[in-house]
């Protein structure tokens, strides 16, 4: 459902795709997928409001930038605007710090700290563990096993009852430890005494961060509770668990809004390795569930500039094996084939797997029959006789089939481009796509 | 749990309400203009032909009160998309979401409705039929494990942190207070401190628990407490699972595995109240996996809305068991769909 979801965003991205105008309607439609997207994702609803509006008001106010059609333009500024919200802070420093675990049962703590610590002490520091969950059978267990394995003191009391007096004993022993991370046990926001223990923890430690560990699948209830953490301790950090699932971490995005707080890390897995520092256009990609968004704006715009492509000749019907040299080249530029077809938001346009490597080394092999021709023949294509074909294909170790291939997928991709006239827009690389995968 | 869904339902059912009876008044201008006219001569009429004045009147009342009036999608439309966002907040899945809609949209539309009768009373049955459509029968294990023939063995799964293995330690001191003997069988053997966690359990609720040690195969110690529970008669084995992600082939396979060894009775699937979307995604794939015939939903005291209960009953059709309530042994209810959609949506209008 969730592909269907995605497919739905992307279909209404294509609506878009050829527009050089914008199109109130088109955009409105675009926003109220995109607020389906992001539900779907488990963001909050209200902040999905918010978000939409402001995307929505932008989308329709600012300038259209010059070369760039509407479904760019939207597409920047819906992840100016997510970017906005979950990059605020999520410095990590390698200094002296005192940092306190939060989160909801089950949400991950024991695991995440286990895996910071194991993080910090690859960074090169000297890490300790302190074990505040006197209430869960097996916690201490499950920490000090944890940590023996990377050779982390851990300290604790499986006897013990009391979380303030074991941290405060805990403090006192490790003080020589440059970094101590403090688990606690988990709680929600309505267990009273629970939310003051930790309050108490908070002053005791007088932690450097405090960090709220959420759920990838937590859903609406992530605002809510985050804001009451906040409330009580001042959450300055947000770590997202279990992003190994199908599990998109709405959630997460939720409580940074709430918190006005960053995402320092995400959680992907059972073993210690698995902790990320927070990279926000993958997460933003996952939410939205489309490729690479920001990836594909800059390599874009890196690999196809103007003066790289003469759009405007091609527009008016030149268009020159010279021309598809250029644009080879920039696809080339843009990475493996199928990486770039990841990143467009293709809509349902399904390829067969085989059909992407089959393309690029084909292309390749394009690119070294077109360096054997002269440069008249790279102007204009008619010259190509039999005899110059032969010529062509033994100066590019091909055969003369491969020759005729290429000059067959060039006056394919003409018709295609002289077809992209009547539509607008400049290069269209959706339509070449499909013509080029129409060849295999 | 249901405390949140509960408000904003009251809320959307009065949006709704209104907005039918909205209908009914601009519906109803046509009916008063043309009997403007008439008490005039009813009037007179009623003045001098007494007898005929009952009839009239009747005929008058009838047009009026049995006039049929049609619900048509606009009517409802805004109404129902501020449903839609109640819902949605209440943590439904987006596709359940759409799915409970359309149910009232088209139990809705194109209805006659009389208009003496109340407005409320049809869109609290579209409603409730719809909830109740969605969240099944429930189930009653007593009543299971009292028909099946012992050991009753039932097998936990879900993902991680979802509090199976508090779950399991609940459902071991409910069965236990209905006086069945039951083994625990602690079947993660992968998350470090698991072992202590169900063992510390087991000793504090006085239920034998059969252990091996930490990396062993799982499918071995359940089919040990299996082997333990026949020997000793016992009436219930509860086998507790390591959580594991529907994602990864070979810890879905392991559980196929442990089913295949076990043959449990019974699969719960246990899942978190404040799980969003995914809770679709996984209880789906679970269900498809290694099956499941009910459903545990934990964490319920977390100011939930309740919708995972709903998307999930929704999505894989299986009845919904308990709700884990609270930190306690005692914290677990029996699920009742149809007193929480009675709670829901009040019996009075």
């Amino acid at each position: 459902m969730l592909d269907n979801l995605s497919t739905s965003l992307k279909d209404a991205l294509k609506k878009l795709a050829g527009k050089t105008v914008i199109d109130r309607a088109a955009v409105d439609e675009l926003v109220k997928d995109l607020q389906r997207a992001l539900i779907s994702s488990d963001v909050n609803v209200k902040l999905v409001m918010e978000l939409s509006k402001a995307i929505r008001t932008r989308s329709l106010d600012e300038q259209l930038p010059k070369g760039t059609n509407v479904r760019e333009h939207v597409l920047r500024i819906v992840y100016q605007e997510l970017v906005r919200l979950v990059w605020a802070s999520g410095e990590v420093k390698l200094e002296p710090q005192t940092i306190l675990m939060a989160g909801l049962q089950g949400s991950g703590k024991t695991t995440t700290t286990a895996k910071l610590a194991r993080y910090f002490q690859k960074k090169g520091m000297k890490v300790g563990v302190i074990c505040a969950d006197t209430f869960r059978p097996g916690a201490y267990d499950q920490i000090s096993t944890l940590c023996a394995r990377i050779n982390v003191p851990c300290f604790g009391n499986p006897r013990e009852k009391d979380a303030i007096r074991i941290t405060r004993e805990g403090l006192q022993s490790q003080k020589d430890l440059e970094l101590i991370i403090v688990d606690t046990q988990g709680r929600h926001a309505l267990e009273e005494d629970l939310i003051k223990e930790i309050i108490e923890l908070n002053v005791l430690t007088k932690a450097t961060h405090r960090w709220l560990v959420i759920d990838a699948a937590l859903g609406q209830q992530a605002s809510e509770q985050a804001r009451r953490f906040h409330e009580a301790i001042d959450i300055d950090g947000v770590i997202i668990t279990k992003m190994d699932g199908t599990a998109k971490g709405g959630g997460a995005l939720s409580a940074v809004a709430e918190t006005k707080s960053g995402i320092v890390f995400i959680g992907s897995g059972e073993t210690m390795e698995d902790l990320e520092r927070f990279n926000p256009d993958g997460f933003i990609s996952r939410l939205l569930g489309m490729g690479d968004l920001k990836a594909l704006v800059e390599r874009a715009e890196e690999a196809i500039r103007a003066d790289d492509v003469d759009v405007n000749a091609m527009m008016k019907g030149k268009f020159t094996l010279r021309d598809m040299y250029t644009q080879l080249e920039a696809l080339n530029k843009m990475g493996p084939l199928k990486q770039i077809m990841g990143m467009l938001p293709m809509g349902n346009m399904q390829l067969p797997d085989g059909v992407y490597d089959v393309t690029s080394t084909k292309m390749v092999r394009y690119r070294i029959i077109m360096d054997s021709m002269t440069p008249n023949e790279l102007d204009d294509p008619s010259l190509i006789s039999s005899s110059r074909m032969q010529r062509i294909a033994r100066g590019a170790g091909a055969t003369p089939d491969e020759v005729r291939e290429l000059l067959k997928y060039y006056k394919m991709m003409q018709r295609t481009l002289k077809g992209l006239r009547g539509g607008g827009g400049k290069f269209n690389m959706q339509r070449l796509m499909k013509r080029f995968s129409g060849m295999q | 749990m249901f405390g949140g869904l509960k408000e904003k339902l009251q809320a959307a059912r009065n949006r709704l309400g209104s907005s039918i009876q909205g209908v009914v008044t601009a519906q109803a201008p046509p009916v008063p203009a043309s009997i403007q006219a008439e008490p005039v001569a009813s009037a007179a009429a009623q003045n001098t032909s007494s007898p005929e004045a009952p009839t009239f009147v009747d005929k008058l009342k009838v047009l009026i009160i049995e006039r049929e009036l049609i619900v048509s999608e606009k009517d409802v439309a805004e109404a129902l998309a501020e449903l839609e966002m109640t819902l949605l907040e209440s943590d439904v899945a987006l596709p359940v979401c759409d799915a409970i809609i359309a149910h009232v949209k088209k139990s809705l539309v194109g209805k006659h409705r009389k208009i003496g009768e109340s407005v409320d009373a049809l869109v609290v049955g579209a409603l409730k039929s719809a909830l109740l459509d969605v969240l099944g029968k429930g189930f009653d294990l007593a009543e299971f494990v009292k028909s099946h023939e012992r050991p009753v063995r039932i097998l936990f799964t879900g993902v991680n942190g979802t509090g199976k293995t508090t779950t399991v330690a609940k459902i071991g001191v409910y069965l236990k207070n209905q006086g069945y003997t039951v083994v625990i069988g602690a079947g993660d053997t992968y998350r470090a401190g698991a072992i202590e966690q169900i063992g510390v359990h087991a000793e504090r609720i006085g239920i034998k628990i059969i252990q091996h040690q930490e990396g062993a195969d799982p499918s071995a110690v359940l089919f040990d407490t299996v082997q333990y529970a026949v020997s000793h008669k016992i009436d219930v084995v509860l086998a507790d699972t390591a959580g594991r992600f529907h994602t990864k082939s070979n810890l879905m396979n392991q559980l196929e595995k442990i089913r295949r060894v076990m043959k449990p009775d019974l699969i719960v699937y246990v899942d978190e109240a404040v799980a969003g979307n995914d809770a679709v995604v996984r209880s789906a794939e679970f269900d498809r996996t290694v099956g499941a015939d009910a459903v545990v939903l934990t964490k319920a005291d977390m100011d939930s809305r309740g919708g995972a209960a709903i998307s999930i009953a929704h999505t894989i059709g299986k009845p919904l068991m308990f709700l884990g309530t609270g930190q306690g042994y005692e914290d677990i209810i029996p699920f009742d769909p149809a007193q929480v959609v009675e709670d829901l949506l009040g019996s009075e209008p």
